[in-house]
């Protein structure tokens, strides 16, 4: 899977997430300070800002993995970055990075329009709740209260890491530094997309 | 002994930090993961050389989430059967619910006390290099990584530079929380364009130096395997062992 991809675009994927990493981990800190007083449903409303690399990576480099890979490196990153919440992160990137990737390979990897990444944060918000409700214990809930976790959270997904990894990636993309990337090429319409 | 865990292998003491976190996922009673979590605290204080300033520090927002989870389950409960322990004005608070609750909270603790665990006694770059040689991650990503992680210095300077530059052209400081989130954007832009540039260069620099990408056997830095990490690895197992048997002996 890897041999397609050139250097400069994993590289590419790195520094991405450091900058993430960055936000990430500032939002972590909120989140749970957050949480403390609101509960675990704090989390909700912001944990699209958690899926949005992978959007945003995937939209640039439009290669199978993009997603997956991304948020990996993302949430290796966090880790290195020394924070409390460890190693688990790189679990939890992985499927969060698979549920981004599911929406994309759905489409073979060959719509990126606004509804397609919308899909794909909604994917990751999914694939996260699963994870989130075997290690966080959501079983002891009520159902109301689940059900309403999982929706707030499809939201974010959609609008934060969605939406908003569009309007990120279109800003970058108007400066011209996206030159010679996959994402210049098929708005110029020379390569499949 | 001191500095046995941060002599540890890194690649193992992820993948066991990573099994007690998970097993613990399947325990709904209190004992189990507050056994976990002093378990930790014991192995830390014989096996490592950390600042216990900095532990306490990393410890105290996760003893506010932890206590969010504490509520939230009380009042948010799904099975309330059992006999009442405990009422506060009116709310009455079963045994099940109880036990979930402290359950849930002392899962927070232990998922963190094992995650500070490996964060203060690893070293990020031999953890990088640990996984490539010992879990085969492609040495295409893993120094992809490390040169991220190099990078994270010049991003966080680059990051007040920006700032002051916006500053010194008279953008307004926005107070509402929204806006200021919407703002964010302004300074994103920027260091994520400059971040394509610098990823083009490195990998340019990086390609010009004859790096393929390629697996290889031999390393300049070797990360091993050795028989202490057989016993830690040992001493983590049987820990999870106590602490998931609990429910047997203890009650």
């Amino acid at each position: 899977m890897l041999k397609s991809w050139k250097l400069k675009e994993v590289v590419l994927m790195s520094l991405f997430s450091v900058v993430f990493g960055i936000v990430y981990l500032l939002f972590l800190h909120v989140g749970n300070i957050w949480a403390g007083f609101i509960g675990p449903v704090a989390y909700e409303w912001i944990f699209g800002i958690w899926f949005i690399v992978s959007i945003i990576c995937m939209y640039i480099i439009r290669k199978p993995g993009a997603a997956v890979i991304s948020e990996t490196i993302a949430a290796a990153i966090e880790v290195l970055l020394g924070n409390a919440v460890g190693p688990r992160l790189i679990l939890a990137g992985i499927i969060q990075g698979l549920g981004a990737e599911a929406a994309f390979a759905a489409t073979r990897y060959r719509r990126f329009d606004i509804w397609v990444l919308m899909l794909a944060g909604v994917g990751a918000s999914v694939f996260s709740f699963i994870y989130g409700y075997f290690l966080g214990g959501f079983t002891v809930f009520s159902t109301g209260y689940v059900l309403l976790m999982l929706g707030i959270r499809i939201a974010s997904g959609a609008v934060i890491a969605g939406i908003g990894g569009k309007a990120v990636v279109d800003g970058l993309l108007a400066t011209g530094s996206l030159r010679g990337y996959p994402i210049t090429r098929a708005k110029k319409g020379e390569a499949r997309a | 002994m001191k500095s046995a865990l941060h002599n540890m292998n890194p690649a193992a003491k992820f993948i066991v930090v990573t099994i007690c976190m998970l097993t613990m996922a399947f325990f709904f009673n209190p004992w189990t993961p507050l056994l976990m979590w002093i378990g930790v605290l014991l192995i830390q204080l014989l096996f490592s050389r950390i600042d216990w300033k900095v532990w306490i520090l990393f410890m105290i927002p996760f003893v506010i989430m932890a206590f969010g989870y504490f509520w939230t389950t009380l009042v948010f409960a799904e099975d309330k059967s059992g006999p009442v322990v405990l009422s506060i004005w009116s709310i009455n608070i079963t045994e099940v619910q109880m036990n979930h609750a402290l359950s849930l909270s002392f899962r927070v603790l232990a998922f963190s006390g094992l995650s500070l665990l490996f964060a203060l006694t690893t070293n990020p770059v031999s953890f990088i290099l640990s996984l490539m040689q010992q879990m085969k991650l492609s040495p295409k990503i893993a120094y992809s990584i490390l040169v991220g992680y190099q990078f994270l210095p010049v991003l966080k300077d680059e990051f007040v530079q920006i700032q002051q530059a916006h500053r010194l052209r008279g953008a307004i400081q926005e107070k509402n929380a929204i806006h200021r989130l919407l703002h964010m954007r302004k300074i994103l832009l920027p260091m994520l364009a400059g971040a394509v540039r610098k990823a083009e260069r490195a990998a340019f620099a990086m390609e010009a130096r004859g790096f393929t990408g390629e697996k290889r056997t031999s390393f300049y830095k070797v990360i091993r395997v050795g028989r202490l990490d057989g016993y830690l690895v040992g001493l983590f197992m049987l820990l999870l062992i106590i602490s998931c048997t609990s429910v047997l002996y203890i009650n």
